[in-house]
């Protein structure tokens, strides 16, 4: 067939279906009716037969650059996923069954990733009461202006840092901002190189052992599980789950198995997903902990309310994610 | 040495439709998508302003200040996100330079990919304005940074689609070489590939240079006028290869 003739003929059906693309591409699928999604069927269905046609007829670079480019958008409009399913009741399953599903699912890498944080810790822990020195070369010299027992007596004796609900808004936003730009990373390290995910998360435990055994030879150790527990409790759980979404992530693109890569990490893709939004909101409610409550001496709140606190949050998370539900009717199967 | 044009070609990912259409995926690079990037930035920089503003006057202080720092940390990663996803892979920024977001099989991306690619933006970004992201993305076949590779997506650039002008621009009201005689000889001499030349000539000129235009058409033009006898000196090069290619192509007969 001649080309010119090819081109006249079809011009009209390809400029109808960039029309129809732009439209459908800014609107949801009630806006563009049954009507409209059966023309732009049809048309993307014609358009991708014009481009194989035109493909042996011409190589004009012009005009299978732009039949090329029309036909792409159709597919990925055509063969996109769909949502389903109300706001709400999706928010419901999502935190009651999906969150919780993907820990459990995930158990192992959230064993290995809880096991490199405690076994930096009790590294930590060893080194400094072996040698008590130890303690100036893995912590960061800012933290020795003084001993831990003379600050723990000048917090005690001074104002509440934490007085009014603005300090509290305020230094709790930065606190969780910030830890979930922490997970963030530790996700990406451990999704690109596992080892770097693991190693991270080790070091923070030598950091976390090493704090905790100087406060524990200086006698105040109560107030050092007080200070850190309630937010603790939820924070250091959540930067080992991110870690552990990392290595779930690394796996698929390591070790696919079978898979193709690609393949191997869609089919991870939900639970990592899922893991990191629990990790997103655990950090807001550390955050909102560790700006307020953390902060609290035993003027305001006696330090056993504190670590009980700590305790409860510790195990309540630790339920939620870990302990199984019975599914409710209707979900079984999920 | 390898003829221009054969670089980009190497880097095309071809994706096979359910209706066995081949279609190429053209990996975006570093430039147009930086320049895509600095506009999403000054958009949500704006947008930030404006909101902070507005948290400003309504809460006291510290309170405004905990929402301005909430707010700046998820519009910086919800914004890629919601549009993304929104509109089919493409922030205002990537719309403005032609660029899209696709999944690695030349779909949309989903919201499991969107968030993980935005997620690990915090690494690319180290250790300034993303110096690992754009490293990476060098030594990437598909020019992926790394939030791209834990996803599974890339970026690819679009072709802006033929503005119509393009088209009848070839539509001149009056063509000079519309005399049956000169039809004849221009049919006749002028083949199929050579057809297919002009016409790309004459789509691409408003693409090019001023000075390489100008240069090709005199070439063009000169060759033809010889070659096809013209003998129109009023005619410039530039029109009479855009009468011939419209002549060619049977524009503007009615």
């Amino acid at each position: 067939m001649d080309i010119d003739r090819f081109v006249d003929e079809r011009k009209d059906r390809w400029r109808r279906l960039e029309e129809v693309l732009e439209r459908a591409e800014s609107s949801t699928e009630q806006e563009l009716g049954p009507e409209g999604m059966r023309e732009l069927l049809r048309l993307y269905r014609l358009v991708s037969s014009d481009l194989n046609q035109a493909r042996s007829l011409t190589a004009d670079p012009e005009l299978l650059e732009r039949l090329n480019a029309l036909a792409g958008r159709g597919y990925r409009f055509i063969y996109r996923s769909r949502r389903e399913g109300g706001t709400l009741g999706r928010l419901r399953r999502f935190l009651g069954v999906e969150v919780p599903d993907a820990y459990r699912q995930e158990a192992w890498s959230v064993a290995t990733a809880a096991a490199a944080l405690l076994l930096g810790a009790l590294f930590g822990v060893l080194a400094v009461l072996a040698n008590p020195t130890a303690a100036e070369e893995l912590i960061d010299p800012m933290f020795f202006t003084q001993s831990p027992r003379e600050r723990v007596e000048e917090i005690e004796k001074q104002e509440e840092r934490i007085s009014t609900l603005d300090d509290a808004a305020l230094f709790g936003a930065q606190l969780y901002t910030h830890n979930i730009k922490v997970s963030f990373l530790a996700f990406s390290l451990a999704a690109l190189t596992l080892a770097g995910g693991v190693w991270i998360l080790f070091t923070n435990g030598v950091l976390l052992g090493a704090v905790a055994t100087t406060y524990l030879l200086d006698g105040v150790s109560v107030f050092f599980f007080a200070w850190v527990g309630p937010h603790g409790a939820l924070e250091l759980p959540s930067i080992a789950f991110a870690g552990a979404a990392g290595l779930v992530a690394g796996r698929a693109l390591f070790f696919p198995g079978d898979l193709s890569r690609a393949a191997a990490l869609r089919r991870a893709m939900p639970r990592v997903w899922r893991m990191m939004v629990g990790v997103m909101l655990f950090l807001v409610v550390a955050g909102l902990i560790e700006g307020s409550f953390s902060q609290f001496s035993a003027k305001t709140v006696p330090y056993s309310l504190k670590i009980a606190v700590a305790a409860i949050l510790h195990v309540a998370l630790l339920a939620y994610l870990f302990v199984p539900r019975q599914s409710q009717p209707g979900e079984a199967g999920a | 040495m390898t003829p221009p044009g054969d670089r980009r070609r190497r880097r095309d990912r071809l994706i096979l439709t359910p209706e066995h259409v081949p279609i190429r995926l053209s990996p975006a690079g570093l430039g147009s998508r930086f320049l895509a990037l600095l506009t999403d930035v000054t958009i949500v920089l704006g947008t930030l302003s404006i909101v902070s503003l507005a948290l400003r006057a309504i809460f006291s202080p510290g309170v405004a200040e905990a929402f301005v720092t909430t707010a700046s940390f998820v519009l910086f990663v919800g914004y890629p996100i919601f549009f993304e996803l929104r509109h089919q892979g493409r922030t205002p920024g990537k719309r403005a330079f032609g660029l899209r977001v696709v999944d690695g099989r030349g779909l949309p991306i989903r919201l499991e990919q969107s968030f993980l690619r935005n997620i690990v933006r915090t690494l690319d970004f180290l250790p300034l304005f993303y110096g690992l992201g754009g490293l990476v993305s060098l030594f990437d076949r598909d020019r992926r940074r790394l939030g791209d590779i834990v996803a599974d997506t890339l970026v690819v650039h679009e072709r802006l689609p033929l503005r119509p002008q393009g088209e009848i621009r070839l539509e001149r009201r009056f063509n000079a070489l519309r005399t049956p005689s000169a039809l004849r000889r221009i049919r006749q001499r002028v083949d199929l590939e050579e057809r297919e030349l002009l016409l790309t000539l004459c789509m691409r000129a408003d693409r090019l240079e001023p000075s390489a235009r100008y240069d090709l058409m005199e070439e063009v033009g000169t060759y033809y006028r010889q070659r096809l006898e013209i003998d129109a000196p009023h005619l410039s090069n530039e029109n009479l290869v855009r009468d011939l290619t419209a002549a060619l192509y049977n524009v503007g007969e009615g």
